[in-house]
């Protein structure tokens, strides 16, 4: 048993996944029973395989489990897979996965350019590196779901406005949920967004008390993409308030949850290719890291 | 022949005609009753809808279905019209095409409104109330099992039943619930009382609508619909009032110019804030400006652009059509080769009562010579001669299911009886 999930890779669950989404993409030419069936049972078995792999790299990870820049892209497809099999499984007419599992790839392909050694933490930071790891890890999740409501939003309306029937196994669920879903995410996506940040800020002070990392300068790109995607965010959540009381309220929201999600990637993009010193030991200071920075 | 059926449908006899046809589930007790008693020995399941009444017989052997002209007769006695009349209306078909009819029937493809999932329910009607009156046999179950089958995989396996293909359903159906999730806490106003407003309240209702309000330039009109409906009233000169009030608008007006103009709904949208309206204007003329459809939050459909979807998704179940025959064929062919492999039980039945009435034989003769033998040799020997005859049979009995699939084995049915001494 053990050698059988230590032998799991990130291939598997990808490619479990990517299976998984080319049954939905099928949907869009042709009927199946079987075709929803094979769907949810890659899903399902990619979802075991990526659960038994951060369970096992947790298992064994000598420093804090899962606090590497690799594990938390894959914490974060994690919860995306798993939200999309439940939404699946409860709405198996609406193409849940169509709109999940890209990103669900794209967070596992992120996981392959980002850096698998843990962040160096003392007992003291530790609760602080879980708060802020947490937090960001919650944030983009809430970016993520509220972008794929956006994204359905907008393209019922698109239908709706058309005055076109619903395509067969291609039902979007009504605009009142999907604009539900976007002013909560928004909301959600601003103040966990903020709360990250704002921890990161106690721990950057924490590990320089400590001398355990070196201060990360308020111009280190984490800190200005971070900043500018809270900005974004808290700005986002203030308008979507701002307009509800306007016809063009639930339009607004949609729009504003697919920016945010544009904003998201430009930030992970930036963290992936740019230096930083986020995270870096002191005695790695000399040489800022290229790769593996947390969103 | 075995199978057979005589009827008639909304293509070939005039509705006055349809409606003096038609069996009432009494009546329909009835006729079996009668039928159980003119045709011994035969099967009978009668299927009477408002667009069809047809009669479906079956007989082995010497039961052979009654004529089609024994059954206008009976048909015509029992619903007291003149047979005369009946005979020119009225059609049949016998064993495969009587099987390939049944199917497509139930499957909705032979309906009124193709692919209407009503059907099955009632040709499942008619086959409970055969059994009931014990005109149902093994010959008309293995049909109706058949086509209770075709219909569950024409159902599943195209989408011909499937987009709806009435203006009212599809107005909530397809765009009402694109647009909400719940309408249990929605308010409806009801504008006007042309002939669709209530059934597109029942969807609405079926939908969980709770709160209607009727407004209608009659007041007197709109408190019979209302009451009708089980709403409330509202007063015509609050219309403003009331559309600002209102989630969903559904307009049946006979009014000659619209009712809502671009300048009313202005004064309306200030105070919705911003709750998305739907307008289902089914009048004709328009009791909505169209110029209030572009205004952001409102989503309105007019009758024509209903109708278009209606439209849509009539031609999408017809491009199905194709699928769903091939079902009904494959189906038949499947039913009909076990039919007629069923004509070969017995046959197969002496061929192997002689064989093994032989091999008993010669093992008695064995076992007589070789006393010596202990039981378990015994019946080795004897699973062995079972083993021989069964392989030995093999083959006679493959051609003659091959051969059932294409009609009825006669040719070597004959050359079998010839073979080996069997006898009618």
């Amino acid at each position: 048993m053990i050698e059988f999930v230590s032998g799991i890779s990130v291939v598997c669950f990808a490619a479990s996944y990517l299976v998984a989404l080319a049954c939905e993409v099928s949907r869009l030419w042709f009927r199946s029973g079987l075709r929803g069936a094979a769907m949810v049972g890659f899903m399902a078995a990619g979802l075991l395989a990526h659960t038994l792999f951060l369970v096992w790299r947790g298992v064994n990870e000598p420093a804090v489990p899962l606090s590497s820049a690799f594990d938390w892209y894959l914490l974060a497809a994690w919860v995306l897979a798993g939200g999309s099999l439940w939404l699946t499984v409860s709405n198996p007419r609406t193409p849940v996965g169509l709109f999940m599992l890209p990103l669900v790839l794209g967070l596992i392909g992120g996981s392959q350019l980002s850096s698998r050694d843990p962040f160096p933490q003392s007992p003291a930071t530790q609760i602080w590196g879980a708060i802020h790891g947490g937090f960001n890890l919650a944030a983009s999740v809430a970016v993520a779901i509220g972008a794929i409501s956006g994204l359905m939003w907008l393209i019922q309306a698109g239908r709706l406005a058309r005055k076109q029937a619903p395509l067969q196994g291609f039902r979007m669920p009504s605009l009142e949920k999907l604009s539900h879903t976007c002013r909560r995410t928004l909301l959600t996506a601003a103040w966990t967004a903020a709360a990250g940040f704002v921890s990161g800020l106690v721990l950057n002070a924490v590990n320089r008390q400590r001398g355990l990392l070196e201060t990360v300068p308020w111009n280190d790109p984490v800190v200005l993409r971070m900043g500018g995607l809270v900005a974004w965010l808290v700005v986002a959540a203030l308008m979507s308030r701002a307009v509800r009381r306007r016809p063009d309220a639930a339009r607004t929201r949609a729009v504003l949850s697919v920016v945010s999600l544009c904003v998201l990637m430009i930030s992970i993009l930036w963290g992936l290719f740019g230096t930083t010193r986020h995270g870096v030991p002191p005695v790695e200071m000399a040489q800022p890291t290229a790769r593996g920075a947390l969103p | 022949m075995n199978l057979a059926f005589v009827g008639g449908t909304h293509r070939t006899v005039p509705l006055a005609l349809r409606e003096r046809l038609a069996f009432s589930t009494e009546q329909a007790t009835e006729a079996l009753r009668r039928f159980r008693e003119r045709f011994p020995g035969r099967e009978g399941v009668l299927l009477s809808t408002c667009n069809r009444v047809e009669f479906y017989t079956a007989g082995e052997n010497d039961a052979v279905p009654p004529l089609p002209e024994q059954m206008v007769s009976f048909l015509a006695e029992c619903r007291g019209i003149d047979a005369h009349v009946l005979r020119g209306v009225l059609s049949g078909e016998s064993d495969g095409a009587a099987a390939r009819h049944l199917f497509s029937v139930a499957a909705g493809l032979d309906s009124m409104v193709l692919g209407e999932p009503q059907i099955v329910a009632q040709v499942k009607q008619a086959w409970s109330l055969a059994q009931q009156n014990q005109t149902a046999g093994p010959l008309t179950g293995e049909m109706f099992q058949a086509a209770f089958r075709t219909a569950k995989r024409v159902a599943s396996e195209t989408s011909i039943g499937r987009e709806r293909l009435s203006i009212p359903s599809i107005a909530v159906a397809d765009f009402a619930r694109g647009v909400f999730e719940h309408f249990d806490d929605k308010r409806v106003l009801l504008i006007g009382a042309g002939k669709m407003a209530a059934e597109t309240l029942r969807y609405l209702r079926e939908a969980g609508a709770r709160d209607v309000v009727v407004v209608n330039r009659s007041a007197e009109r709109a408190a019979a619909l209302a009451t009708q409906l089980g709403a409330r009233t509202g007063r015509f000169e609050s219309l403003a009032a009331e559309l600002a009030a209102a989630d969903l608008v559904v307009s049946t007006t006979g009014a000659t110019t619209p009712i809502v103009t671009p300048e009313l709904y202005s004064v309306v949208e200030a105070d919705r804030g911003s709750r998305p309206l739907v307008v289902l204007d089914l009048a004709v003329p328009r009791d909505f400006d169209p110029r209030i459809g572009d205004r952001p939050g409102v989503w309105l459909y007019s009758i024509d652009d209903l109708a278009s979807a209606c439209a849509a998704n009539r031609r999408s179940r017809q491009r199905e059509i194709p699928a769903a025959m091939a079902i009904v064929e494959e189906e038949t062919y499947r039913f009909m080769g076990d039919l007629h492999h069923r004509s070969t039980a017995p046959v197969i039945e002496q061929l192997r009562a002689g064989w093994s009435e032989t091999g008993e034989t010669e093992l008695d003769r064995l076992f007589r010579r070789l006393p010596a033998l202990d039981e378990s040799a015994r019946a080795e020997i004897r699973q062995a001669f079972d083993r021989y005859a069964a392989k030995l049979l093999h083959s006679p009995l493959a051609s003659l299911r091959k051969e059932s699939r294409s009609g009825p084995p006669h040719g070597l049915l004959d050359a079998l009886k010839r073979l080996f001494d069997l006898k009618d």
